[in-house]
């Protein structure tokens, strides 16, 4: 099959889940379809300033095509739309203003799509709420599926977004959860679907031991893993430490890896090791005694996955219904939703630690069974074959 | 259901009980503080606790109370600001003024009073919920005591 994939961003060096989604199921994909990626040339998600530069390149097994971003990204001007399009009954029009507003603009993306869309037997589009899909995914509706990467954010409300769910001929989701939250959202059936979820390699056999207590981490300590910013739940995470310390719970260390974007309390039990390299992430997963996910909102988490890949437990949002989802499926850890189940429940488990132990245990053999990559690359090649034949 | 069926540990019931004991220690907590005396009752406290969660899960798009309200414009707060003007000829130029000068200018205010603004609506968003499940609540007695009421006669 000749295939396209759309994104926002494609690189090595591009961070993000979707953006990494892509690029793993693409490079999966071009051992059996020719695959050209369809994508900008930003490199990063909050200027979307051009990088890369445009025009075709072979990146390992697949083909990327770049396009230039029209203009950079106004924070305050997608503030301003965002205000009147998430906080009050807002027009179609300025519904698809926040569409170009967030961006990346890229003109000849689209014009791609007009012109030579039809030369795809499948065009594969990431995630729902940037301008390429949008814009693009009408242009070649009759061949595009979607793989949305929902999650229960606002935008998902915004009447616009019922209308593009009716569009594309199939969707490729990461959770059930995600499935159920845009086929409730559209008003129409959904076209087919098939949950894929990400495939994760078998954890490399431990290498190499950094020395932890040079970086200030002291034994027991929970890992937080991921960009530190409030909008991933690390100010309520923080909060609700905060009270386990109050609680009198066992002593333990929080330790915080990921770039920063928010200021961090100095507490001699919170360490903030700022962006680590895979080493330091090795050891960490290694030695921690459970991963925390206090995100709000996911529609797949990949380091909860990379945690039980290493045999470790999780304590997760259960607000979010996706985390609570993959912990109650694969029993892998606890969930919580108050700080006072968050201060009970990490209590249990530093307490209990061979229970925690055998439930990292638990969501390491769901890894194994869901999410290794011949059976992930299966289920999208099913699904795609299928397409083919409707 | 057990915490542990066929050598693997459940965690949806493990959860369970977790929150079990963590509510349980929250009503003995408000109790001590002088919390309502209904509290006494582990059965009136689950049954409370448990509406004010549907009210908490319930997304903020399905509520009826609002359709009563009347116009949006009456009721919701206005996070954002809409500059208009309805001079022809000078319009624009306040605009620009107010656009490109006083706002940046005041920005910081602006910002710190919509966070506020954004809070109070959380909870203005979550009261409506209470008050919409306390509703369905009453309806549903009301409509079993006249069952019963039926049966008697």
């Amino acid at each position: 099959m000749k295939l396209a994939c759309v994104v926002q961003r494609f690189g090595a060096e591009v961070t993000g889940g979707s953006e990494r989604h892509c690029r793993v199921i693409a490079e999966h994909l071009a051992s059996h379809h020719d695959v050209t990626v369809l994508t900008s040339c930003a490199q990063d998600y909050v200027t979307w300033r051009n990088v890369y530069p445009p025009g075709a390149v072979r990146a390992g097994p697949v083909n990327v095509l770049r396009f230039p971003v029209a203009h950079q990204r106004n924070l305050g001007r997608l503030a301003d739309i965002s205000r009147i399009v998430f906080t009050t009954r807002s027009s179609p029009e300025e519904q698809e203003r926040w569409f170009v507003e967030n961006g990346p603009e890229v003109p000849g993306l689209i014009e791609h799509l007009q012109q030579h869309g039809a030369e795809y037997d499948r065009i594969l589009f990431w995630t729902y709420r940037y301008y390429q899909t949008y814009f693009g995914l009408p242009l070649v509706a009759d061949r595009a599926i979607l793989v949305p990467t929902a999650e229960e954010d606002p935008l998902i409300w915004v009447d616009v977004v019922d209308r593009l769910f009716s569009l594309p001929i199939g969707y490729l989701f990461l959770t059930p959860e995600e499935a159920q939250l845009v086929s409730s959202r559209a008003s129409r059936p959904l076209a087919p679907s098939s949950v894929i979820g990400c495939g994760v390699d078998p954890a490399p056999p431990h290498v190499k031991d950094v020395d932890l207590s040079m970086a200030g981490v002291t034994d027991p300590f929970i890992l937080y893993l991921g960009r530190i910013e409030p909008n991933k739940g690390c100010q309520t995470l923080l909060e609700y430490f905060d009270k386990y310390l109050d609680s009198g719970g066992p002593p333990v260390q929080l330790v915080m890896a990921g770039f920063p974007n928010m200021t961090i309390p100095s507490h001699p039990s919170i360490k903030c090791l700022g962006v680590v390299d895979d080493e330091m992430r090795e050891t960490l997963l290694a030695k921690a005694r459970l991963l925390v996910v206090p995100s709000p909102f996911e529609s797949l988490s990949m380091v909860l996955l990379e945690a039980w890949n290493q045999g470790l437990p999780a304590l997760v949002n259960g607000r979010c219904a996706v985390l609570h989802g993959q912990v109650v499926r694969a029993n892998g850890g606890l969930s919580y939703r108050y700080a006072s189940e968050f201060a009970a429940s990490l209590t249990y488990l530093l307490a209990h630690p061979d229970v925690a132990r055998r439930l990292g245990r638990q969501g390491l053999a769901y890894v194994e069974q869901e999410y290794r990559w011949p059976h992930v690359t299966q289920k999208v090649e099913e699904f795609l074959s299928a397409s083919l034949k409707v | 259901m057990t915490v542990l069926a066929d050598d693997i540990i459940r965690v949806e019931p493990l959860m369970r009980e977790i929150e079990d004991r963590v509510r349980d220690d929250l009503r003995r907590r408000l109790l001590a503080r002088g919390g309502a005396p209904e509290y006494q009752d582990p059965e009136v406290f689950r049954s409370v606790d448990r509406l004010l969660h549907r009210a908490a899960d319930r997304p903020d798009e399905h509520a009826l109370l609002p359709e009563f309200l009347g116009p949006e414009s009456d009721w919701r707060i206005e996070t954002h600001v809409r500059f208009a003007s309805h001079r022809p000829v000078t319009g624009p130029l306040v605009l620009f003024v107010k656009r490109r000068i006083l706002l940046p200018l005041t920005r910081w205010l602006y910002d710190y009073t919509v966070d506020n603004f954004q809070r109070q609506e959380r909870v203005n968003r979550m009261l409506i919920a209470c008050i919409e499940e306390l509703a369905i609540e009453n309806a549903r007695l009301r409509r079993d005591l006249e069952q019963v009421r039926s049966v008697r006669l």
